[in-house]
């Protein structure tokens, strides 16, 4: 399946999850589909997007929270996994784009060229619950599992390269209003005060 | 252990909630407080740029935080606190301890005292040096600035405040 198809096949589960979505093809697609500004993406810090996602989780337990990462961000920042692991929030799950490719640099392939096996690393990181899913079919059946469980689970979805050629569509907005729009929803949804009385 | 107690009496009073760590051996005994208070979630974490993106998501949950390292963890992070906190003008609060000061002796923290100060100023990342325990109620004020300049902001702490002047 295409990263394409992955994420359709996520966000048609999706009711009130929140996504952090990693840079590049992870964000871009997640933007294109869902044209949401209650998620966040993240324009740098390659592989900090899943951090990003667990401070969330941690401090606002009461929402839901999808990490979409990507094999290029995960191997930036493999130590999130032992970090995820320890802290164990229930709230959070983490799916992760394998397509063995830096795709949005034209598809210039990874240094393990697919033999890295990243449900293997999650469960040796301590990881209870790791699947790899290969088709939407898939996806489509164990959503509703993976919704209904509790976090910390890592679900690898093998998606195919688009041979750097199908670059998303760039978001419409960046990076400070990225905040802003994110951290206005967040307030209005649970609540809570992101910004304080004088707005920053 | 009385300078750590009146950290965390600080970071209190920053209505600190979660602290994110890796310890220098100068700022262990804090994280160690950290651990053990009951107000504040302690999220030990693998590498540093893992505790500033951890504090900044808790940013958007409006939880206040803190992330605690040394010198040479803040260096490792100056890529991480460009593209996420500088990028997206998220404030982060940072605890490090001052390593390779004229009063620190280890060889390997030499780099780190020379050039630490002038990366800071390099990025634009607001600092502070704290030097005396008549210095830590500048806390809370340099907390809610670093919120409002939107950007790191990076808290220094000396050997002679941590460790006790030299004999």
């Amino acid at each position: 399946m295409k990263a394409a198809d992955a994420i359709a096949a996520l966000l048609a589960h999706r009711t009130d999850e929140i996504a952090f979505c990693a840079l590049g093809m992870a964000a871009g697609e997640w933007w294109r589909q869902s044209r949401s500004d209650a998620d966040f993406y993240l324009h740098g810090a390659m592989g900090f997007s899943a951090s990003m996602a667990l401070g969330f989780a941690l401090s606002l337990p009461q929402a839901k929270i999808w990490a979409i990462n990507s094999d290029g961000s995960l191997c930036m920042n493999l130590g999130c996994l032992l970090t995820e692991v320890e802290q164990a929030p229930r709230n959070l799950k983490h799916f992760v784009l394998d397509n063995k490719v830096y795709e949005t640099v034209g598809a210039v392939p990874m240094v393990n060229r697919g033999r890295t096996d990243y449900c293997a690393l999650a469960r040796a990181a301590g990881f209870a619950s790791a699947r790899s899913l290969q088709t939407v079919e898939e996806i489509d059946a164990v959503m509703p599992e993976i919704i209904a469980a509790d976090g910390p689970c890592m679900t690898v979805l093998e998606v195919q390269s688009d041979g750097g050629a199908g670059q998303p569509e760039a978001m419409d907005y960046e990076g400070p209003e990225i905040k802003y729009r994110f951290g206005r929803s967040i307030e209005k949804r649970f609540g809570v005060s992101v910004f304080g009385k004088q707005g920053y | 252990m009385s300078i750590f107690n009146d950290l965390m009496t600080h970071l209190h009073k920053c209505d600190i909630k979660l602290a994110a760590s890796l310890p220098d051996d100068w700022v262990a005994p804090l994280i160690g407080k950290c651990e053990a208070d009951d107000d504040i979630r302690h999220v030990p974490v693998a590498r540093e740029a893992e505790a500033i993106a951890i504090c900044s998501g808790a940013f958007f949950a409006g939880v206040n935080s803190v992330a605690i390292m040394g010198t040479t963890g803040l260096l490792t992070c100056t890529g991480e606190l460009a593209t996420l906190n500088l990028r997206h003008q998220v404030p982060v609060f940072i605890m490090a301890s001052q390593r390779g000061s004229v009063d620190d002796h280890r060889v390997y923290q030499e780099v780190q005292g020379r050039r630490t100060l002038d990366v800071l100023k390099a990025y634009d990342f607001p600092y502070m040096v704290i030097d005396r325990p008549e210095e830590l109620p500048r806390i809370p004020e340099a907390y809610e600035w670093g919120r409002l300049q939107k950007r790191p902001f990076v808290l220094l702490l000396t050997r002679r405040l941590l460790k006790g002047a030299p004999a």
